[in-house]
């Protein structure tokens, strides 16, 4: 049973999840693609969370992904996400883009490995930016320059491990990716001047995600008990077919919900 | 018995004239330029006769002594105490002695305010006459009445023309509607600017007199007591809060006191030789009417007209002085809102004198001005305790005022009783307000974990054991300490008080007290001290109320609804006027519901506490409680505070805050509320000119700015002064000592980039990324450092980006003027990138990996077993 539940969290989390974020990331390029056709893309200073904001590429380390609004950990299942506090990528000002490091598809795994004058492609509403790379930054290390006047700045985020052990399984340190452009977009007045807590890196949702974990448990539980009641009228073979799509569905529901109380930037 | 009375009379008398020494904070005694004497105190002959059959009979004949405490450099909203024997005794008092609401009266002292002086050989202009003095309301200055009833036309000291029927405004003006049959009198306003207000309906009264004007009334008709006696705070506007009635510097005042005497009367008439309905000393609290002849509305007869104190009162200058009188581009000095009264007074001082400079008072948070000041954006900053330098130069602190914070109140005592001015708080009982513990309503009954506590602070047990024989009305404004919402050295100090008291600490944690009453869950083990109280509360009440439906808001934060400045606390305790949100209201029956302000609260059940200044609360006449201490109650008096003051111990570096321990004050019978604001400047890297004018302000603030008075230049009470001798001696030598060093600007710079260069722009890099931090939340935001600092770098609005923009450069040329004009960017000392890391998400993934591994083995070692066993 322990084997099971922590082989299945492990497997969703690197693998499955990976094909869930793939999905999302699909349905994403094509919403954002219609909305900046169409002109409706936002461009902040306030923007609905989970909306796609911007699309973010890195030629270097192969990251093609749609960012979307708000940092929480569960945001940041479908993809990067940018902070709320911040302009919108390629606006004048400063913004930060979060990503994860192994989990869900780890748009964000290779980021440390980039280096000074590497390209970083942005496009949002207002148009594409090309971002050159000042450096990477990690605890202790000096912040970079103040940005010129005019600049637009561009800080990607997310883990990476501390120790040389297992270093694609234990992101528990922050790293810092700064980059900036010449030019920037004008920015929209009015931006929020904080953040909540879980929206922070490292931040953790908790208080609203307990009541739905809950609820996903009791139906895991309410599964089980089922399948062995089943198991004393049906057949072993039809039991398991029925029962294995409902089983998977739900643990997956559930490991969703599970990574919501877990750092975002894992 | 006469001889006993009159005993009784010159004894209260004696408690009048000193009550307002004892009131005052001790300073006020020794403020007065001839010792104890009232400013003002006048004695005058009343009487009143009537006609009986054609026959003239005097039916009341007294002495009347009226004394004013203050009567010069006043300024607007000040409260002066006004005293007096020997007036007729008031009967019908309503609970409201102010404006309108207190014209169902009989026998009362009316106070007004009036533009001009009672002397006849002035130019008529300058002579106060009824036109020339401030009420609110038309009731006030306009009668219209049956023949019968008009008690005003049978007056035997008025003139001929005033006892006719139709006299004021001749003709009387369409917009009065005026009823040709009936009596008619009308006082009009003559404003400042020469326009005449008809002042016969609400429409033509002057605009400071519209409903839903700003300031409340002023004017009072106020009770005597059985004995002849009475006293009451009458508050003075100036032209910048009255403009019609346009009292200034420049313009004379006087405060008239009439006592209503009743009418005398000229011939037999009923309606003016009325005795009055009511017995003296009893209550009209159901507005009933009252004989004409003896009420406040006829303050304007003749009869009661010359009966009149006329107290000239004179005001200091007005707070725009400096601005209008000197052109030189003023200084500015930033931060604590503690200084504001003695800033109030110095600055004069120093604009009019040529040799001095343009010193401007900017009221902001603390730490706000700390940062102002150290990285150039401001001269120096007004601080009442230590603040960590972020910057590469040192900071100097003069000692320049002591005073502090005291809790404000007002209080009415039950059955129109006058005020509660006695009030006792102890630490838990700050908790319990701040933490927003009480329910306010039944609406924060649903509160989850605390459905328990009482409604508001006066239905706590603990609260009327230390306050007896207060109402147990239940309102919302009882709920709540009206505090600040900003950060700031006041809230950091009131929450040192609550977190060195053991009981209030246990409370907090979530221990009940000894009546049951519980911590709100959302702040129980809050950390204290904090120097910006949070608003954790999210609970929003299910109700069925539409306007509650239609604006979900958090209701306790609603009833605490802090503000951010000390001013507008003490104004809304000298208005009683709650700043609790929970009023809905909408227009018309289509709009939709919006929720604000409640109304002022009625004088008889006022009831609110708010987190005041020393001086703002003297200056207003607010009542302070007093804090409890290890064994008493101690209130903000000098006493208080210089016995708090033998406790501050020098720092080691002598230009560093005094130590001002709260445990050792409490534990000492200390005033808990005592701070010492300091002017901080650096010692390094300032301007030399601003050098030289922080060090000329601390020299003469610390001098001539200590002599206590109400003059340009001089310190107001509410502070204590510093001075060369006794316990603030080393207070003294400091302030000398820093204004020596910051003048000098020898402070050693901590840099280590080298260079005289570098260290002025290392300095000015400082201001990118600290100032931008400190702009978004006092500096105290604990997130992942970089990423919001960096992001609040860029974000901060335009404007103020090119603003630090030109500062950097300006701190540029300063450094010497040698910065090369090349495209190249310099290089600026960043401060490090701060360590954000997660250990869960360090661990979970190879924790999940080891835990599946291994039962995965155990699983199939203990099937191995199972099947050895069952082939076995």
């Amino acid at each position: 049973m322990c084997c099971l539940v922590a082989g299945w969290m492990l497997a969703q989390m690197l693998y499955l999840g990976g094909l869930a974020q793939d999905r999302a990331q699909d349905a994403l390029y094509t919403e954002f693609r219609g909305e900046l056709a169409a002109g409706t893309a936002p461009i902040g200073p306030v923007v609905e969370v989970g909306r796609p904001v911007a699309t973010l590429s890195i030629p270097h380390i192969g990251v093609h992904q749609v960012v979307t609004e708000g940092t929480a950990s569960g945001d940041l299942l479908g993809g990067p996400g940018h902070l709320r506090n911040t302009v919108l990528p390629g606006q004048l000002g400063t913004s930060a883009v979060f990503g994860r490091a192994s989990t869900y598809g780890a748009p964000f795994a290779r980021i440390g490995e980039l280096v000074r004058g590497d390209q970083i492609n942005v496009t949002t509403a207002q148009g594409a930016r090309r971002f050159k790379v000042i450096g990477v930054r990690r605890a202790g290390d000096p912040l970079p320059q103040p940005r010129p006047e005019g600049a637009s700045r561009l800080v990607l985020v997310s883990g990476e491990a501390s120790a040389a052990r297992l270093p694609s399984l234990s992101p528990g340190r922050v790293v810092y990716v700064d980059a900036e452009a010449d030019e920037a977009f004008p920015t929209p007045a009015g931006l929020p001047r904080v953040v909540p807590d879980p929206e922070q890196a490292m931040g953790t949702e908790s208080g609203a995600v307990m009541p739905l974990l809950t609820l996903c448990l009791g139906l895991l539980l309410a599964l089980t008990l089922g399948v062995i009641a089943a198991r004393q009228r049906f057949s072993t073979a039809v039991v398991w077919v029925v029962a294995t799509p409902v089983v998977i569905a739900v643990a997956w529901l559930t490991t969703d919900v599970v990574m919501r109380l877990l750092p975002n930037l894992m | 018995m006469k001889q006993r009375m009159r005993l009784l009379a010159t004894a209260l008398l004696g408690v009048t004239v000193t009550l307002p020494a004892a009131v005052g904070i001790g300073g006020t005694a020794t403020a007065a330029a001839d010792g104890d004497a009232p400013a003002y105190s006048q004695t005058k002959h009343l009487d009143r006769t009537i006609s009986v059959q054609g026959q003239e009979i005097e039916i009341d004949s007294r002495d009347m002594t009226v004394t004013v405490d203050r009567t010069t450099q006043l300024r607007g909203r000040e409260r002066v105490n006004i005293s007096w024997t020997g007036a007729h005794p008031t009967g019908g008092r309503s609970s409201s002695p102010f404006g309108e609401k207190g014209l169902l009266q009989e026998y009362p002292v009316v106070i007004l305010q009036c533009r001009g002086l009672d002397d006849p050989s002035l130019a008529p202009d300058k002579q106060l006459a009824p036109e020339t003095c401030w009420t609110s309301s038309r009731a006030q200055r306009t009668q219209v009445a049956d023949d019968s009833e008009a008690a005003w036309r049978h007056d035997k000291y008025a003139s001929d023309a005033q006892r006719a029927q139709k006299f004021g405004l001749d003709p009387i003006p369409a917009e009065c509607n005026d009823v040709a049959t009936f009596s008619t009198r009308i006082t009009p306003f003559r404003a400042a600017n020469g326009t005449v207000y008809a002042s016969c309906t609400s429409e033509t009264m002057p605009p400071e007199a519209a409903v839903g004007a700003a300031f409340p009334p002023a004017e009072q008709a106020a009770f005597s007591d059985l004995e002849g006696n009475g006293h009451t705070k009458f508050e003075v506007r100036s032209d910048v809060e009255n403009e019609s009635l346009g009292c200034n510097d420049t313009v004379a005042c006087s405060i008239v006191v009439i006592p209503i005497q009743g009418i005398s009367c000229l011939d037999d008439d009923a309606a003016c030789s009325r005795g009055g309905q009511f017995e003296a000393g009893s209550n009209n609290f159901s507005s009933q009417g009252v004989d004409l002849t003896a009420s406040p509305t006829l303050w304007w007869s003749e009869s009661n007209w010359r009966n009149r104190f006329s107290i000239p009162i004179t005001f200091g200058l007005p707070p725009d002085a400096c601005t209008v009188l000197d052109d030189r581009a003023p200084t500015g000095f930033y931060g604590s809102e503690l200084m504001s009264q003695a800033s109030l007074q110095w600055s004069p001082s120093f604009c009019l004198d040529k040799k001095r400079f343009k010193f401007q008072h900017n009221k902001m948070a603390d730490a706000a001005g700390f940062t102002l000041a150290e990285n150039g954006g401001g001269a120096a900053a007004f601080v009442s305790s230590k603040h960590t330098v972020k910057g590469t130069d040192p900071m100097a602190y003069a000692p320049t005022a002591v005073t502090g914070f005291s809790i404000g109140y007002v209080i009415d005592r039950p059955g129109n009783a006058g005020e509660f001015t006695d009030l006792k708080l102890n630490a838990r009982l700050v908790a319990k307000l701040l933490t927003q513990s009480y329910l306010g309503s039944e609406l924060g009954r649903g509160h989850p974990g605390m459905s328990a506590n009482p409604v508001g602070i006066n239905l706590d047990p603990e609260f009327q054991k230390l306050n007896p024989g207060l109402d147990t009305i239940t309102r919302e404004a009882a709920a709540t300490l009206l505090s600040l919402s900003e950060s700031s050295d006041v809230v950091q100090s009131l929450t040192e008080y609550i977190a060195q008291d053991r009981s209030a600490m246990e409370w907090v944690k979530g221990k009940a007290d000894p009546w049951g009453m519980k911590v709100n869950p959302s702040y129980r083990k809050i950390k204290l001290p904090v120097a910006e109280w949070p608003l954790l509360d999210d609970y929003v009440p299910t109700t069925n109320d539409e306007c509650r439906q239609q604006n979900p808001t958090p209701y306790f934060t609603q009833l605490a609804a802090p503000v951010n400045s000390i001013r507008k606390i003490a104004e809304a305790i000298l208005d009683a006027w709650p700043n609790v949100q929970t009023r809905c209201d909408r227009s018309a029956v289509t709009d939709p519901w919006k929720i604000g302000r409640v109304d002022r609260q009625g004088v008889g059940t006022r009831f609110m506490f708010g987190v005041v200044s020393m001086g703002d609360a003297e200056r207003l006449g607010l009542d302070q409680a007093s804090l409890a201490t290890r064994s008493g109650y101690v209130a903000p008096t000098t006493a208080g505070l210089t016995k708090a003051l033998r406790l501050a111990e020098p720092s080691k570096e002598g230009d560093e805050p005094f130590t001002l321990d709260m445990a050792q004050m409490v534990r000492k019978n200390a005033y808990p509320g005592t701070m010492i604001v300091y002017t901080a400047a650096r010692t390094a890297n300032l301007p030399e000119e601003d050098a030289a004018k922080v060090a000329q302000f601390i020299e003469v603030s610390t001098t001539e700015g200590q002599r206590e008075g109400y003059g340009n230049g001089e310190l107001p009470p509410g502070y204590v002064p510093i001075k060369k001798a006794g316990v603030t001696a080393p207070l003294w030598k400091q302030a000398q000592a820093v204004a020596k060093e910051i003048g000098e600007q020898s402070g050693a710079t901590s840099t280590d980039t080298g260079g005289g260069d570098g260290g002025g722009t290392g300095d000015g890099g400082a201001v990118d990324g600290d100032g931008a931090g400190a702009g978004t939340s006092g500096a105290s935001d604990p997130g992942p450092g970089s990423v919001s600092e960096v992001g609040d770098n860029g974000t901060g609005d335009e404007p103020a980006d090119q603003g630090d923009g030109e500062d950097e450069k300006s701190t540029d040329d300063r450094a010497g003027g040698k910065k090369v004009k090349d495209e190249e960017q310099e290089l600026v000392a960043m401060p490090p990138t701060t360590e954000v890391s997660s250990p869960v998400a360090e661990r979970i993934l190879p924790l999940l990996l080891l835990v599946a591994l291994i039962s995965a083995i155990g699983a199939n070692l203990v099937r191995l077993r199972h099947l050895r066993r069952s082939r076995g």
